[in-house]
This record gives C-alpha cells, structure tokens and sequence, in this order.
C-alpha cells in the first residue's frame, strides 16, 4: 500500500528536472487546465499523458494516486451531471430530476479539470524526493528574501515537519498502547467516550512534542544551526535539459494560450 | 585544549548549584571519561563545553576561545562535537545523508566539500549503504551511528559522548565503542559520559562526579582502585576489578589494578598454575 503521491525513485528525465521547473510548470498547468476550452484541454491531457510516459511512473500507480479522491470525482460529476439545465436526454430520470447532455459535457470536464489538478501533483511528489521539493520550494520563494521573508528557515521548519512526521506518528501509537495496558480502549463506546479518548492521547503528545522540540532545537544549536543563510547537499543548478524543458513549457504554453484566440 | 576554569551554574540565581567550582582540562586526543550518579551534573558540564549552555560564575575556554565569546561560539561548537542520549530528536534531515549533511550546511560549506564530509562520515561508521534511508526506518543503533556521523561530518577536535550507548543491543554497543575508539585513534580528543565502567577502562582519564562537584579524577587504574570510595558513592567498578577485589576480600593475594576479563584471566590462571607458595 502506497500513500497518495509517495515519492518512487527513478532515473527518468522528469526525476532529474530540477525542481523548481517542475513546481512552477505543475502550478502553471494548473492555472491554464481552470480555463481550458475543450481543444486546449485535450492539448493539456496529451501534454501530460507524454509527461507519465517520460516519468516511466506507471500509468497503475497514476490511477492509484486518483483513488482516494474517487468519491469527490462521483460527487463532482454527479451534481452537474443531475442538476445541469440543457436538452434533456431523459426527462424525469431520477424522481423529476432530469439528465441533459450539457450537464454530461459539464460533469465531465469539471472531473477532468479536478483528476489533472491532482494527476499534475502527485506526477509533481511521485518524482521528486522530498527534500529536493523542499529545496525546490525554497529556490523558488528566495527572490522574497529582500522583503525580509526568511527562506531559508522556512525550508528548514518545513523538512522538520516532513522529518518528524513518522516519529510523531509512531508516538501516537506507543501512548495508545500504554493507555490499552492500563485498561484504556479505543475501539469501542460512543462519540463523546471517543472524543474523551482523543483528548487523553493529544495531551501526553502534545507534552511530548514539547520536550522533544526542545531537545531537537538544543541538538541543532549543538550542530552549529543558526538563523539565516546555509548550504546544502545537492545545490540547485539548472543543466541545459532544464533550460531546454524549461523553453519547451513556455512554448507550449503560449501555444495553448494562442489556441483561445 | 578544553579548559574549565572555577565553574558554577545555577539555572536560576536562588537555586543550589548544578555545578560547583568545577576545574578540569582536556587536552587535544585524550580521552576523558566522566561518570557520577543521576543527576550529578555530567550532562550540564559537557554542555559548557560546546556553548550549550554558559558559566554562572568562572570561565570556558576551546583552544584558547571563552565560549562567553558571541563570536567565537559558532567555531567552538564546530570544534567541539557533540553526541546527545536520545539519537531520536537528534536526527532533523529527512534521509540520513541530509541528516548528515546539516552540520556542514551550517558551516555554508560548497556543495562538493559537504558530499565529500558525508560520504567519509557515513563510511567511518559503516552506513556508506543507507544514505538515502529515511530516519525512521533505522534501527536504535544505527540512529546512534547517524548522529555519530552528523558530527564527525563538522571535522571536530574534541566529541562529546553523552551516554552513547543507552538503549542499544550488546551488539550495537560493541560497534558503537569501537568507533568511539577508533575516533580517538585519529587524535581527535573523546569526552565520554557513562555508567557502565567496563566501557571507559581505556580512556586516558576518568573525572568522578557527585552533586556538581568533581570528587577525584585519574587514570582508570587509579580511579577504579579506590573500589570502597566508588561503591560509598553506588558507583560501579568494571566487572573485573570487582571480582579481583571480592577475590582479595576473602584473602587472596591478588592483584586488584585489574580493569578486564582479560587481564583477569591472565591473573587467576597464573594463580591456578602456580599457586603461590604460602
């Protein structure tokens, strides 16, 4: 079982693009995929199907990543589909609703726009390792660091927050489990039982996470951490492919937009 | 060299002293080793040495830098690595070559010097294959050697271990003790908190603590003769010498500077071949 968009280590030429590229051209599709006609959707679909292909992530683990949204894809279509006025193409199907051929094409591209939103995501995490997102992140935002924004800490709040999450989950668990061995159940018992039960796991955690914040900020003291600029592992530095990708997504861009016109 | 010069500290200015007109110094590849009861003071002293924390009243100093020195603090804590009890929170990269890489990130170290400082670390303590893990995913041990390598990454000159072998497997605590040792083989000077003597029977020097105050410092030999003091102070003595003293005890003229099983069988098999004339 894989969590939604987890990250799948590859050699392909999308894992390498830096990421920077990716973030920018994931959130440009995404803006241009809201206002898509249908010629310049079928453009942008292609554009990613091309872009699957080249990530060699399987089409399997795309349609895995769509899956927890399932239910708000049937949502989505559902509702324009039944409540979308137009040439019927059945009258009263469903108890006086009536189903119409503009409430299909509208179902339809509402759930397309919706399942390319979250397929350009999770192509976005599937391909690139966390830490290099984050660097990503921080590349892109360091242009705000002359209004004073501190980039450089964000980027490492931000990979404290990614790094501790496991450990804070595997917390949870061991306090659940030495409230079990004192008599404490979670399974059972109505809503307020369970609501009480909650509370009883969040305070030790969240007493916990304190001291632990503590003695991480000590230790990241300790290793010489201070506020403001710093290097890392792997610099971010744009190769040719990047820039030939980079060209590559303007063009292909300003030709969809030239598309509307 | 580390020099601790008249040290106290209170946390506040009402509260009894954690630490009580400390002096010691550790010179450059010793290899001190500090044991006392809980709460005696150890952990709060070696964090005076990188910074961590400040004298109330006396002074430190690295190499000559008074760790009171705003400007100097970044170099001091360079120079002086330190290895926490819980490997757990000590960990902030999201896979261990980041974890790793931290260190040196602070220093602003260019890219290559930063993969050249982790590849070496990781190799000196044999993770070269998990540089890409995820930190949760790694055993109690190898957390341990992960921030084992995160501060041989800082290329220091003086390690501090605060109980570094805490919740590991006898195996896990074989290899951890042998990289310390090999750590100091390099010439780099070892600090070495602990409660289990058996560990410390090579180190140059051991400092015995109680109550913020250091009571006795010396060699091993000559700390852990004095095997009456330690047990008044519910401290243990290396399993050998504690032998060789019960030995003696019940009046067998046996040597009791004794500080391994090895020396210990070397000691009482002599005696069995031959028995000393009485």
């Amino acid at each position: 079982m894989h969590n939604w968009g987890q990250y799948i280590p590859g050699n392909s030429i999308i894992h390498k693009l830096d990421p920077r590229i990716k973030i920018v051209s994931v959130i440009c599709l995404s803006v241009f995929v809201l206002g898509a006609d249908r010629d310049a959707g079928l453009l942008l679909s292609g554009f990613m199907i091309v872009v699957i292909v080249l990530s060699r992530v399987t089409f399997r683990r795309v349609i895995e990543s769509l899956r927890p949204f399932m239910i708000f894809f049937i949502l989505l279509f559902s509702l324009h589909f039944l409540f979308t006025d137009g040439t019927p193409i059945m009258e009263s199907a469903f108890g006086g609703l009536s189903i119409t051929y503009e409430g299909f094409y509208m179902g339809m591209y509402i759930t397309w726009q919706f399942m390319f939103l979250v397929t350009g995501a999770s192509i976005l995490t599937m391909t690139t390792a966390p830490s290099d997102l984050i660097s990503g992140i921080e590349g892109i935002l360091r242009p705000l660091r002359i209004f004073g924004i501190p980039t450089h800490d964000i980027a490492v709040m931000l990979s404290l927050a990614l790094r501790f999450v496991p450990t804070f989950l595997e917390e949870v668990d061991r306090i659940k489990k030495a409230q079990m061995a004192r008599g404490g159940t979670f399974k059972k018992g109505r809503i307020i039982k369970k609501i009480k039960n909650i509370a009883s796991l969040m305070l030790p955690l969240v007493l916990s996470s304190f001291r632990r914040a503590e003695e991480t900020a000590t230790a990241m003291e300790g290793r010489g951490y201070k506020r403001g600029p710093r290097t890392y592992l792997r610099a971010l530095r744009m190769s040719s492919a990047d820039y030939a990708a980079l060209v590559l997504m303007i063009v292909f861009m300003a030709g969809v937009q030239l598309l509307h016109f | 060299m580390i020099k601790v010069e008249d040290v106290t500290f209170r946390y506040t200015r009402s509260d009894e002293p954690v630490l009580n007109r400390i002096n010691m110094t550790i010179d450059r590849g010793e290899y001190v080793g500090i044991v006392g009861p809980n709460g005696c003071g150890k952990t709060t002293l070696v964090h005076h040495l990188n910074a961590l924390l400040y004298p109330t009243g006396g002074r430190v100093s690295v190499d000559g830098m008074n760790t009171d020195d705003e400007s100097s603090v970044e170099e001091i804590r360079r120079r002086v690595g330190m290895v926490f009890q819980n490997p757990d929170n000590q960990i902030v990269g999201m896979t261990v070559e980041e974890d790793v890489a931290f260190g040196p990130g602070n220093l602003e170290l260019p890219s290559r010097e930063i993969r050249r400082r982790v590849d070496e670390s990781l190799a000196a303590v044999g993770l070269k294959n998990h540089a890409t893990r995820l930190p949760h995913t790694l055993s109690g041990g190898e957390k341990r050697l992960v921030s084992i390598a995160g501060v041989l990454a800082m290329e220091p000159q003086y390690i501090i271990f605060d109980e570094p072998t805490s919740y590991l497997d006898p195996s896990g605590r074989d290899r951890v003790l042998s990289i310390i040792r090999g750590i100091n083989e390099q010439g780099i000077a070892i600090i070495h908190i602990t409660h289990n003597m058996d560990e410390i029977v090579d180190a140059s020097t051991i400092v015995v603590m109680d109550e913020g105050r250091i009571l006795f410092t010396g060699s091993p030999k000559e700390v852990f003769g004095r095997v009456e003091r330690m047990k008044s102070l519910k401290l243990d003595i290396p399993v050998a010498t504690d032998l060789a003293w019960r030995l003696k005890q019940r009046g067998e003229d046996i040597r009791t500077d004794i500080l391994t099983i090895d020396e210990a069988c070397v000691e009482i098999l002599g005696r069995l071949k031959n028995p000393p004339v009485s």
